[in-house]
């Protein structure tokens, strides 16, 4: 006993030095324990910081910058979108266009072989740009189209793998809730890398240059998924068989009716998109219009009768008011246009007021502003539990240990990305893409770029390799979630079973990416 | 050197963290309706912000949308409309958190916790609000006294004059969030004891 005792100042002066290495292992077994990832976060940063501080090899002034880094969170331009993006994803998914969607998709493309397959794949995709919440869409669509394709005789690991890929797009796909997250992590770190590299009028990195990079690698997958369905429909017959035509009805009756469904979330979809990606508006700007467009929307479905023409006519307002001002160009309208304009506005905000009174008589949107409160507190709070965690750990000198550790992995940087993307994905077992986007991305993703590597193409990589952990059993997310919500008659294993050959095809897209950067960073 | 604004945040503070001896005192099998009642009025406290303080998320939408409207049309660039956006944002999330934290829907990792029995669950939730979560917020409204003080004492407004200048009112979200998610740990701790003691009828 006393051996251990006359030994504690000793290990207490080697525990001394290691102890950012020891925060983020306490970090991680606390995690674990299940208590609020923000608060654990903090919490465990803060207890270091007094043993650090009790030890001497901690400044109790590193933390003096935490309140103005919180308040920092509430001025960020580009954090603002992030509550505007998750407004518009509960409206719509509120609006039950999803449903209506594969709905008339299984009924276009059921009759043929791995049709339904494809259509889940086809919705995820849409869902997913328009969501971008990874557990809300594999839910939806486990919900939706999971007992559908078992009804119909499709292998519950077909069925289940093209489901739990197909939600994972959410995080790929953009407008991603994190790719905006990552967009600024990385432009933040991308500044620090080059004026540690002696660059003063650094380059900048955007929201929506990451959005640019991760479209093409977004679409590839979806493609990449759907060849792989039908591929194994055509081998495997039995796998994905087709509806019988009997039962489907009227095929031109089925696409007359998509034809009146998918135009208008779509053209909303492409709208917001296209407008960050031509820089014409900023990700907040286009969120707040695509929120606007998505009220408009789910207002027109829940209206009846007159309210239900004057919000269609307040819609058609609002878009001629928005092409007015493109054509009146940067100066703004002017004279008989101005009016026009005017004019416009008032009549779309006639239509906006009809659309919010619909919604609000539903109660619709008392939960649509609940669900939006929860998912931005929750973004937020591990926001601010993150920096803390940050600030304690570059207090005990961790940002210095993570740059000389990835300074010595051999294979230049490379190698040391390697070492990162394999740290990521064992980490995307238990962690969420949004604490690993806001806790350990910062460590590490200054070090990479001042060693060379493109920021975009460095962001889509991230998001490619952690969307594959999140699908690789047995820990992935995506399909605990899937298995939460999938009947009893589905075994975990033919989960596991269904999902690896999604995960094949991921890795596929991360092998194209390191061979062929240029699929992320074309636009730049 | 202190001033009136400092004092009183620490003294609000003393007073939150008093608070927590009830579910230790319940814990023990004292006056476990105090610790209850106490529970129950804090949640109800936050469930009034969070119910009013969700409908910043659709102003947020509209005054934006306004902003885009008219700026791209119109030309119009009006600061405090841009100002609005930015004290709506952060009251959002800043007021709401101690709400989330009562409806429980702050992501927990729960890759052990959907097997732990409910008295685990129940018994890291204490451990946590005790060890983590209290000492989180005591540090903050700390840290956020000198901070805010200062604020206060020039009544700090924008960085352009056209603005709203209210800026000393936002930054004092940061203490009331602090405050808010401090006065919630109480009554998650006092469910989890009442659950550890099995009398969690009560609170449901």
């Amino acid at each position: 006993m006393s051996e251990v005792l006359a030994d504690l100042p000793f290990c207490a002066c080697i525990a001394a030095g290691y102890l950012d290495v020891l925060l983020v292992l306490t970090v991680c077994a606390l995690l674990l324990a299940g208590f609020p990832a923000a608060f654990t976060l903090a919490g465990t940063a803060l207890l270091f910081a007094l043993i650090g501080w009790s030890m001497g090899v901690f400044e109790l002034s590193y933390l003096i910058p935490y309140p103005q880094r919180i308040f920092g969170a509430t001025t960020n331009q580009v954090l603002i979108a992030v509550p505007l993006f998750i407004f518009m994803g509960v409206v719509l998914e509120r609006a039950k266009i999803a449903e209506e969607l594969l709905d008339e998709m299984a009924k276009l493309f059921g009759s043929l072989q791995g049709g339904l397959g494809v259509s889940v794949i086809v919705v995820g995709a849409l869902l997913a740009a328009s969501t971008g919440i990874v557990g809300a869409t594999v839910v939806t669509m486990g919900l939706l189209s999971l007992p559908v394709m078992l009804k119909r005789g499709y292998d519950p690991a077909l069925a289940t793998g093209s489901i739990a890929a197909a939600g994972t797009l959410g995080q790929i796909i953009p407008p991603s809730i994190v790719i905006i997250l990552l967009g600024d992590v990385i432009s933040n770190a991308y500044q620090k890398a080059q004026l540690s590299r002696g660059v003063f009028a650094p380059e900048t990195v955007t929201v929506g240059d990451l959005f640019a990079g991760a479209l093409v690698p977004g679409l590839l997958l979806v493609a990449l998924y759907i060849a792989y369905v039908m591929g194994t429909a055509l081998l495997r017959p039995a796998s994905a068989p087709c509806i019988p035509a009997a039962e489907i009805g009227d095929r031109r009756e089925a696409f007359r009716s998509a034809l009146k469904t998918l135009p208008a979330p779509l053209i909303l979809i492409v709208a917001v998109l296209g407008s960050i990606l031509g820089g014409v508006a900023t990700p907040t700007e286009a969120a707040a219009v695509g929120a606007v467009g998505a009220l408009f929307l789910a207002g027109h479905r829940t209206a009846a009768g007159p309210s239900k023409t004057l919000i269609r006519i307040g819609a058609a307002a609002l878009i001629a008011t928005l092409a007015a001002g493109a054509l009146a160009g940067p100066q703004g309208a002017t004279g008989g246009l101005a009016l026009a304009a005017g004019a416009g506005t008032l009549v779309a905000l006639a239509g906006l007021g009809a659309s919010i009174f619909c919604l609000l008589r539903t109660s619709a949107l008392s939960e649509v502003t609940e669900q939006t409160l929860r998912t931005t507190t929750m973004v937020f709070a591990i926001l601010i539990g993150a920096a803390l965690f940050s600030l304690v750990f570059r207090g005990l000198g961790g940002d210095a240990r993570v740059e000389h550790l990835l300074a010595a992995v051999p294979g230049g940087p490379a190698g040391a990305l390697l070492a990162v993307m394999a740290v990521m994905f064992v980490l995307g077992f238990f962690l969420d893409f949004i604490e690993i986007t806001l806790v350990v991305v910062p460590l590490v993703a200054a070090p990479l770029l001042a060693q060379g590597v493109d920021p975009v193409w460095l962001g889509v990589m991230m998001a490619v390799n952690l969307q594959t952990s999140f699908l690789t059993p047995p820990f992935g997310f995506a399909l605990f979630y899937l298995r939460g919500v999938a009947p009893e008659s589905v075994k975990t294993t033919d989960i596991y079973r269904g999902a690896l050959p999604f995960v094949a095809v991921q890795i596929m897209m991360l092998g194209l990416l390191a061979l062929f950067p240029a699929l992320a960073t074309w636009a730049r | 050197m202190l001033d009136p604004a400092g004092h009183a945040l620490n003294l609000a503070a003393a007073l939150i963290f008093a608070l927590y001896a009830a579910p230790l005192a319940r814990l023990a099998g004292l006056a476990p309706g105090l610790s209850s009642r106490l529970a129950g009025a804090i949640s109800s406290v936050n469930t009034v912000v969070g119910r009013t303080v969700k409908w910043f998320a659709l102003a947020m939408v509209l005054v934006q949308a306004g902003v885009v409207l008219l700026r791209y049309v119109f030309n119009i660039s009006l600061l405090w409309m841009q100002e609005i956006i930015v004290y709506l944002h952060g009251g959002l999330f800043l007021l709401a958190a101690g709400y989330v934290l009562h409806v429980g829907a702050h992501v927990r990792v729960d890759v052990f916790r959907r097997v732990m029995s409910e008295k685990t669950k129940a018994l890291v939730d204490l451990l946590g609000a005790y060890l983590l979560l209290a000492p989180v917020c005591a540090a903050i409204l700390i840290a956020a006294g000198p901070y805010v003080a200062q604020s206060w004492a020039v009544r700090e407004g924008s960085a352009e004059g056209s603005g709203l200048g209210l800026i000393y009112l936002l930054k004092t979200f940061i203490p009331l969030f602090a405050a808010l998610v401090a006065l919630q740990g109480v009554a998650l701790a006092d469910r989890s004891v009442a659950v550890l003691r099995g009398e969690d009828e009560v609170a449901a």
